[in-house]
C-alpha cells in the first residue's frame, strides 16, 4: 500500500516502505476487534513509571485480554503504592520496585514492558529492558535528544526486541480509515497544499504533592531532580523533557509525516516563555514546515499554546484544493469539508467511509464580502471507537509479540518522525530556517 | 348480509373508476401511514468492509444509520408532537393514550379493508371520523399544516362517500 500522498525522493525509501510493510502486515491479520475471544497463556508485563501516562496505559491494559501485569516500578511510593492498590483491586498482585535494575534482576519471566518515565529515562530504560529480552512499549517522545532516541533504535535493532513508540493515533481505526481510505483510496482533499494543526490549553498551576508524600532528597538526586517540584513537573525542564512541542505536537507533527508519507524538507518556528516564568520550556509555538510533495508543496503550520484553550481544541487537518480533512482523538471535533466545485462524494459515502451532515439553513447578511467562498458541505467520519485511545496501540504491539501483525509505530519509524519535532525544537531556538535531511540512525 | 363478491360491471364508467381510484389511494394511505408508525431508524455498528466485502485492515467499525420495523418502534406521532400534546390541557392522557394506542393498528385496519372493499362505507366514514379527531388534536396544538392536510384527507373521503354508489371489485357490497 503506497503512503496517501507519494512522496518524492529516494532518500525517503526506508521511511515509506517501513509504512507500507506495516500496512501489508495488518491487511494480513484478523482485524483488532476481534481480538479478545481468545484464551492463551497471557504475557507478563512490567509496567516501568507510575506517573500520569502510566495510569492512562495501565487503565487501558486492564481492558486487554490475555496481558497480566506482574510487576510495577516507579521512583515515587505515593505513587507505586497507589498503582499497586489499583491493580490489587482488579485482582492483580504485583511485585513493587522503585528501580528498574532491580526489577529486571528480579523479574525473569518477563514478556515485556511498558515504559512510561520522564522523556530523559525512556531511552536508559527502554535500553536495559531490550537487553534483559523484553519487548518494549515506550512512550513518546522516544527522548529529549536525538542521541537518546537513536540509540533506542540501535538497541533495538541489536537485541532483535520489538520497540513500539506510543504514537497511538498510528493504530487508531479513525485514523487509519483517514489515512488510507479518505487520503489515500479517495484523494477527498485532492491536491494537498496545506496542514494545520494544533493543541491550544488553558493554563493551570504547576503539579503539586502532598508533602508528607515527598521523595527523600536523596533518592530525588539519585535520579538527577534537584527538588520535588522539578521531579512532579519534569515536562518543563529542558534535562527531563522536550517541552509542549514534544509532549502535545509529537502526536499531531508525527500525524504531518505519517499521512503526507514523508518528512518535511524545512522548518520555521517561534516560541517563547510568555507567562510560565518558572519554566525552562516554551509555552507557546507556532512552526511551519515545507512538505516537497509530489504534486507541489504543502506547508505544515503547528502551534501549541499552554496559556489558551481557544481556538477549536486539538485536531490535524489536511486542506487540498477539493475538500478538508480535519481529524482529532475526540470524534466531536473530527469533520470532512468539501468544496463547491469537488467532484461527487456520493461513492465514499456509499462506502461508508462519510456520512453527509445536513446543510445548515442559509443566513440572510451572512455574506459580508463578495469575495468570500461559500460555506463548505460537511461531512462525518462514521467510524467509531469502542475502546480507550491507548488500547488499540498497545494491543498492535501485543499482536506483534504473539506474531500476528507488524508494529504499527516501530521504533525506526518513530526516529524519523520524531526528528521533525526535534528540528522544530530546534528552529525555537535558533529562531533560523532549519533543513531537515534524512537522520541517520 | 351481502353477495359474496361483487362482478364486474358490464362497463366501467367514469365514476366508477373514479371511485376506484380515490379507494385505492385512500386505502393505501392509511395502509402505508399505519406500517410507518411502526418504523425506526436506529443506528447500527458493522464492520468497515473493502471492495472485495471483507472487513477493512484498520480493523474500523463504522456507525449506520438502518430503517427498521417492528411492534416495539410504535409511535403513533412523533416525539415532538407527542410532547405537545401531552402539555395541552384539553388533551387529557385518559383520552389521548388510547387513541393514540390504536391510531397506527387502526390505519393498518382501515387501509387494509378499504382496498379489499369491505363495509366499504362504513370503512370510509370511520376513517375521515379518525382524520377528524386528529385534527382536533392538532388544531389544539397550532399545527395549521397538520390540519390543512388532514383537511385534504378528509375532503378526499367525503368524495369517496358521494361516489360510493359506484363501489365495484369489493368483497362485500355495502
Amino acid at each position: 500500500m503506497n503512503p496517501p500522498v507519494p512522496a518524492s525522493g529516494l532518500s525517503r525509501r526506508r521511511f515509506l516502505s517501513g509504512s507500507a510493510g506495516a500496512a501489508l502486515a495488518l491487511a494480513a491479520t484478523p482485524p483488532l476487534f476481534s481480538i479478545g475471544a481468545s484464551a492463551e497463556k497471557p504475557l507478563r508485563l512490567a509496567v516501568i513509571g507510575f506517573g500520569a501516562q502510566g495510569r492512562v496505559l495501565v487503565e487501558a491494559l486492564l481492558k486487554v485480554p490475555d496481558v497480566r501485569i506482574v510487576a510495577l516500578c516507579d521512583i515515587w511510593d505515593y505513587a507505586r503504592v497507589y498503582g499497586e492498590r489499583l491493580l490489587k483491586s482488579n485482582g492483580l498482585e504485583v511485585a513493587g520496585y522503585r528501580d528498574v535494575e532491580e526489577l529486571l534482576a528480579k523479574e525473569k519471566d518477563l514478556d515485556a514492558a511498558i515504559v512510561a518515565t520522564p522523556d530523559v529515562f525512556h531511552a536508559p530504560n527502554t535500553i536495559a529492558c531490550l537487553r534483559a529480552g523484553l519487548h518494549v512499549y515506550c512512550e513518546k517522545m522516544m527522548s529529549n535528544t536525538v542521541e537518546g532516541a537513536r540509540s533506542m533504535v540501535q538497541a533495538m535493532r541489536e537485541t532483535g526486541r520489538l520497540l513500539q513508540i506510543g504514537h497511538q493515533r498510528r493504530s487508531n481505526p479513525r485514523y487509519l480509515v483517514a489515512r488510507d481510505r479518505l487520503l489515500g483510496e479517495a484523494r477527498l482533499p485532492g491536491r494537498i497544499t496545506a496542514a494545520q494543526a494544533q493543541w491550544n490549553r488553558a493554563v493551570s498551576e504547576d503539579l503539586g504533592w502532598p508533602k508528607k508524600a515527598a521523595i527523600p532528597a536523596d533518592v530525588l538526586a539519585h535520579y538527577g531532580y534537584p527538588d520535588m517540584h522539578t521531579f512532579r513537573n519534569w515536562r518543563w525542564f529542558k534535562k527531563f523533557g522536550g517541552g509542549p512541542l514534544s509532549d502535545l505536537g509529537a502526536h499531531q507533527i508525527d500525524i504531518f509525516n505519517w499521512f503526507l508519507g514523508r518528512l518535511p524538507s524545512t522548518v520555521v518556528a517561534s516560541g517563547g516563555s510568555d507567562y510560565y516564568k518558572n519554566h525552562e520550556w516554551f509555552d507557546n509555538a507556532m512552526v511551519v514546515y515545507e512538505f516537497p510533495l509530489a504534486e507541489g508543496t504543502a506547508r505544515a503550520f503547528y502551534q501549541v499554546q499552554t496559556t489558551t484553550s481557544s481556538g477549536g481544541g486539538y485536531f490535524e487537518q489536511f486542506m487540498g484544493t477539493e475538500g478538508t480533512l480535519r481529524i482529532s482523538e475526540n470524534p466531536s471535533l473530527t469533520t470532512i469539508y468539501r468544496e463547491a466545485h469537488a467532484p461527487s462524494w456520493e461513492e465514499w459515502v456509499r462506502k461508508n467511509y462519510l456520512r453527509a451532515n445536513a446543510a445548515p439553513a442559509p443566513e440572510p447578511g451572512a455574506k459580508v464580502d463578495a469575495r468570500e467562498t461559500a460555506a463548505l458541505a460537511t461531512y462525518r467520519l462514521p467510524v467509531v471507537t469502542n475502546k480507550a485511545i491507548h488500547q488499540y496501540h498497545l494491543e498492535n504491539f501485543f499482536q506483534a509479540i504473539r506474531g500476528r501483525a507488524k508494529l504499527n509505530c516501530p521504533a525506526d519509524e518513530a526516529f524519523h518522525s520524531e526528528y521533525a519535532i526535534f528540528k522544530a525544537i530546534e528552529a525555537v531556538e535558533t529562531r533560523r530556517l532549519v533543513t531537515i535531511d534524512e537522520p541517520v540512525v | 348480509m351481502s353477495a359474496p363478491l361483487t362482478p364486474p360491471a358490464a362497463g366501467l364508467g367514469g365514476p366508477t373508476l373514479a371511485f376506484l381510484v380515490l379507494r385505492l389511494w385512500l386505502g393505501l394511505r392509511a395502509l402505508v401511514a399505519g406500517v410507518e408508525k411502526f418504523s425506526a431508524r436506529v443506528t447500527i455498528q458493522e464492520p468497515l468492509l473493502g471492495a472485495d466485502g471483507a472487513p477493512d485492515p484498520s480493523g474500523a467499525i463504522v456507525e449506520i444509520e438502518k430503517k427498521v420495523y417492528g411492534i416495539s418502534h410504535y409511535h403513533a406521532v412523533p416525539d415532538t408532537l407527542a410532547t405537545k400534546f401531552a402539555e395541552e390541557p384539553l388533551l387529557p392522557q385518559l383520552l389521548t393514550r388510547p387513541f393514540f394506542a390504536g391510531l397506527g393498528p387502526a390505519l393498518l385496519v382501515l387501509g387494509l379493508l378499504l382496498l379489499l372493499g369491505v363495509a366499504t362505507r362504513w370503512t370510509l366514514f370511520a376513517m375521515g371520523a379518525l382524520y377528524t379527531f386528529l385534527t382536533i388534536g392538532l388544531m389544539l396544538i397550532g399545527q395549521d399544516a397538520g390540519v390543512s392536510w388532514l383537511a385534504i384527507h378528509v375532503g378526499l373521503v367525503a368524495l369517496a362517500l358521494t361516489l360510493a354508489e359506484h363501489n365495484r371489485l369489493a368483497l362485500t357490497r355495502a
